[in-house]
């Protein structure tokens, strides 16, 4: 069993909220609360769950933007944020980030090349030639003619923008690829365009993928595990195919049973829960789905149950059956 | 792989659409034409000392107040100098104290807006309170008690305190100390906004430090306010200069500005107001056209704004 | 709010502390400190001497200590003795103050009540030839060296029609009367009027213009309100909101405006006052007024601020940081 590339223990993120007279806190948004997942080299995890589950957080958490406040991240088994500046250094290099929107993830001032190249100067790679041969290569890959390096983000699509913000992550030669929701603000028809390029480039490069999101087709077509998230926790982590063949977490049930499936049909058999989802602010007490769940027994009020069972991890104390 | 795609149209650039829009504004193309001419003229002045034979600092007591005539095209003033050249002398230490003064106070007033902006926090608090602090001050008190301090006492040499040169120098100073105000809330504000846009965040995770992420990424893309508030306070800076030149206070002579060309000027509105006309009139004409041309460019910037 | 108004009396008073320490400072650095002064006008002291006096007024002793012996006796309030009218500082003040009083508030008024009806005007006439013509008012007012338009004002009605006095409150040799006084306020009261008229149009210009354009405007008339009505009464009330924080903030300039109006007319108020103090070496005087500007110009950015707030109720200042604009 090779190392994990990437590994999270227990991060913890509570942002507090401004309020009241000159600043007292109000309460805090209870986004991370103790999740771990790990990352194979060449192998995708994709993070599921609905708006303000936690998603981001881990995602911007993962990539450095966000300082969690308990937990730890390690990457190639050294924790980030006690390793040495070169290991930091090249921990950065080596994660690279795909944003959701691919209107406001380039910087309009500058032109095509020099957002590619822009991880490259960071990271101080190569010379202005070698820079510039990487950039022409990196554009080639996701399908962007050389030639329009000269042009501006605003003389491009929104599909082509996404194509140069991934083509921006390949060109430090990265292993992990963090994508922050990468298809949900790109028209329909575009969307299988750009995810089968991401399939083609984690063939040819190896490259190991984050990949949030709330669609679960994406997953379908691209993950190989899958994690779960609601409030905060994670509440099932297993393979794809296990996931969804056999669900355990009545929300993953759910999930499943609330997607669309293509060629219409009856839905999958699943209730779906009542109510909407809770505030992060203030969450329930004991197990966070427990006021929506068709099957709350009086522990879930109580205890939190912990994440347990191997490779096919859920978070419940009354799961699903195994069908 | 995929097919090669090709981009899209371009549409206009944006600078081809704030041209059209600014030249739609009547008075601020007038004003830039006015100010271009003013500015070839000032440079002029040595062209002009030559052409007619004269000297800007060239005293001549026995044709003092002289009428206009073809030898001194706007007469001569109390010392007996060709009144024109002067006035072209003046307008060159005019115009480049104003605009070196409202270079400088944009530069500060870039670099504390884009921390307090990029950093937040304490240290946004802090320097909000400071500039809030110098808005508050009485400027022109402030800056005459400036101006008067007494260079020697702070070490500089005596001989160096009464250059006149230094007083050049001085008056960019002191006018930039005060005036960053505008620049430096402006900043701030439009930096706030796009620190929070995704190709800043996109930079971070990258791995970008703080220097780049505020040099590369924010700069760029907030330095049309800062061209339009630029060009607006350049009028006001002209102000503040001639005011204290007129005091005695700002450049000192022989080097002429428009403002000290003035000073002593009560005691000339019974027999020469031709004197005191001009260096005004032109200082006049030189804000108004900054004004109207900060105006034209801030329509052309953003036509829905209301901005006069 | 209460809390609010404490927070922000706390950091005026700390402002003008400091402010008071810098200018302390400052004027210790203009040229001929006091023992200069007099052995420039009594040749017979020797530099013993010169050292001996020093030693005596204590301006041997370093600047913060100096600072802290004035700041105490400033506290209890005296504010020492000006050196150019030899009397307590405190008893030259009160009478200049009042004539600038006079000055700037009769300035003001009339600048306001030009400004509110032009301005409306310039609203509702949006992009007519009169708009223009009263924008074009507008720049020259604000462009205007203040200097040179009082001394083109003299030259015009002094000097070229000698109608009005260039000079003073009172014309010399008695006289007195309320006709005097108010010949002598014409020409600076219209120096200072035109110095701020254009700022303040272009304020109300502006608010107006914003407000015009708002939704309920636009139900008011669908209701019938007929267009006067609606003008004057709802728009007014509420485009008054920014322009009561603009003018208070634009105190300021004001002042400055009024400094160097006096000095050129030769009105005695605080202006020049402290003008004549800078130049004249009046260091306890200098002191005093700077900071009372200071002061009175804190207290304005206050009272916009506090303004601003009561008139819109949709600002709370309870939010801590994020509330100001």
């Amino acid at each position: 069993m090779t190392a994990p590339l990437l590994s999270a223990e227990g991060l913890f993120k509570h942002f507090p909220l401004r309020g009241g007279l000159f600043g007292r806190r109000a309460g805090k948004v209870h986004a991370l609360n103790g999740i771990d997942f790990a990352i194979w080299p060449g192998r995708t995890l994709a993070l599921v769950g609905e708006s303000g589950c936690g998603k981001t957080t881990a995602a911007r958490a993962v990539a450095g933007l966000i300082r969690p406040d308990a937990g730890r991240l390690l990457f190639r088994g050294k924790d980030v944020a006690t390793a040495s500046g070169n290991d930091r250094k090249s921990a950065r290099r080596a994660m690279q980030m795909v944003f959701q929107d691919p209107y406001g993830s380039l910087n309009p001032r500058l032109n095509v090349n020099a957002i590619v190249a822009e991880p490259l100067v960071i990271h101080g790679i190569g010379d202005g030639a070698a820079r510039r041969d990487r950039v022409a290569e990196v554009l080639a890959q996701v399908g962007i003619d050389p030639r329009d390096g000269e042009r501006y983000p605003h003389e491009f699509s929104g599909g082509q923008r996404q194509r140069i913000a991934i083509a921006r992550a390949l060109a430090p030669e990265p292993e992990l690829i963090i994508a922050d929701e990468p298809l949900s603000a790109l028209d329909v028809s575009i969307q299988s365009q750009v995810l089968n390029l991401l399939k083609d480039i984690q063939a040819a490069r190896g490259l190991a993928f984050l990949f949030i999101t709330h669609d679960l087709a994406v997953v379908d077509y691209f993950a190989d595990e899958v994690a779960v998230m609601y409030l905060g926790h994670i509440v099932e982590r297993a393979p794809r195919a296990a996931l969804f063949a056999a669900p355990r977490h009545p929300y993953t049930r759910t999930l499943l049973a609330a997607a669309p499936r293509p060629g219409g049909g009856k839905r999958r058999p699943g209730a779906v829960p009542a109510g909407e989802v809770p505030s992060p602010i203030d969450p329930p007490t004991g197990c966070p789905f427990h006021p929506r769940c068709p099957r709350a027994v009086s522990a879930c009020r109580e205890t939190m149950p912990i994440l347990s069972g191997g490779d096919h991890a859920f978070a419940c104390h009354n799961p699903e059956p195994v069908p | 792989m995929t097919d090669i795609v090709r981009p899209t149209a371009p549409p206009d650039g944006m600078l081809i659409l704030f041209a059209r829009r600014f030249a739609d504004h009547r008075l601020a193309l007038a004003s830039l034409v006015v100010l271009l001419a003013l500015a070839l003229l000032a440079a002029a002045a040595p062209a002009a000392e030559w052409l007619l034979g004269v000297s800007a600092n060239s005293v001549n007591l026995t044709i003092r107040f002289a009428p206009p005539s073809l030898a001194h095209p706007f007469g001569t003033d109390e010392l007996g100098r060709d009144l024109l050249v002067r006035l072209l002398y003046g307008g060159r230490i005019s115009l480049a104290v104003g605009i070196a003064a409202a270079l400088a106070s944009a530069v500060i007033g870039t670099i504390i807006g884009l921390l307090a902006g990029y950093y937040g926090g304490k240290l946004d608090a802090l320097l909000m309170r400071l500039t809030d602090g110098v808005i508050a001050l009485p400027l022109l008190p402030l800056l005459i008690v400036l101006a008067a301090v007494d260079l020697t006492k702070i070490g500089l040499p005596a001989e160096l305190a009464r250059d006149p040169d230094v007083s050049l120098y001085r008056m960019v100073v002191i006018i930039a100390l005060v005036s960053w105000t505008t620049v430096a809330r402006l900043v701030r504000g439009a930096t706030l906004s796009v620190r929070e846009r995704e190709f800043v965040l996109a930079a971070a995770a990258c791995g970008a430090g703080p220097l780049r992420i505020m040099a590369v990424h924010i700069l760029p893309n907030v330095v049309s306010p800062i061209i339009v508030a630029t060009t607006l306070s350049v009028g006001n800076v002209i102000l503040l200069e001639s005011v204290l030149s007129f005091l005695g206070l700002g450049i000192q002579p022989p080097i002429a500005s428009w403002g000290n060309m003035l000073t002593g000027a009560q005691e000339l509105i019974w027999s020469a107001p031709q004197l005191v006309f001009w260096p005004g009139a032109l200082i006049f004409a030189t804000v108004i056209a900054f004004n109207f041309l900060g105006d034209g460019m801030q329509d052309a910037l953003d036509p829905r704004a209301i901005t006069r | 709010m209460i809390r609010y108004i404490l927070q922000r009396l706390g950091e005026s008073a700390a402002v003008i502390a400091l402010m008071s320490f810098v200018i302390y400072a400052l004027i210790g650095l203009m040229p001929g400190d006091p023992i200069d002064l007099m052995i420039n006008s009594d040749p017979r002291l020797t530099p013993a001497d010169a050292a001996r006096l020093r030693a005596v007024y204590g301006l041997d002793r370093p600047l913060v200590d100096r600072y802290l012996s004035w700041a105490a006796a400033a506290i209890g309030g005296d504010f020492g003795n000006s050196r150019l009218h030899v009397r307590p500082v405190l008893d030259v003040m009160p009478g200049f103050l009042l004539n600038t009083v006079k000055l700037m508030g009769l300035s003001f008024i009339l600048s306001v009540a030009i400004a509110i009806p032009a301005g409306v005007i310039a609203a509702r006439r949006q992009n007519s030839r009169l708009d223009h013509v009263i924008n074009l008012l507008c720049f020259a007012g604000i462009s205007v060296p203040v200097f040179w338009l009082a001394l083109m004002l003299i030259i015009l009605f002094s000097v070229m029609m000698p109608i009005l006095p260039a000079s003073g409150i009172a014309s010399v040799g008695g006289g007195g009367g309320i006709m005097d006084a108010a010949r002598h306020l014409v020409l600076p009261v219209a120096t200072l009027t035109i110095f701020s008229v254009g700022s303040y149009t272009r304020f109300v210009r502006a608010a107006m213009i914003e407000v015009l354009r708002q939704d309920y405007i636009r139900t008011a008339r669908a209701k019938g309100a007929g267009p006067s009505r609606i003008v004057w009464v709802h728009a007014l009330r509420n485009a008054m909101i920014p322009v009561v924080t603009v003018i208070a903030l634009s105190f300021g300039t004001l002042f400055s405006g009024a400094l160097i109006t006096e000095t050129m007319f030769a009105y005695p108020g605080m202006g020049k006052l402290i003008y004549d103090s800078i130049m004249g070496n009046d260091y306890n005087m200098a002191l005093v007024t700077l900071l009372f500007a200071t002061a009175v110009t804190l207290a304005a950015n206050l009272l916009a601020d506090l303004a601003y707030a009561w008139l819109d109720p949709r600002i709370s200042y309870a939010a801590g940081e994020g509330a100001r604009p």
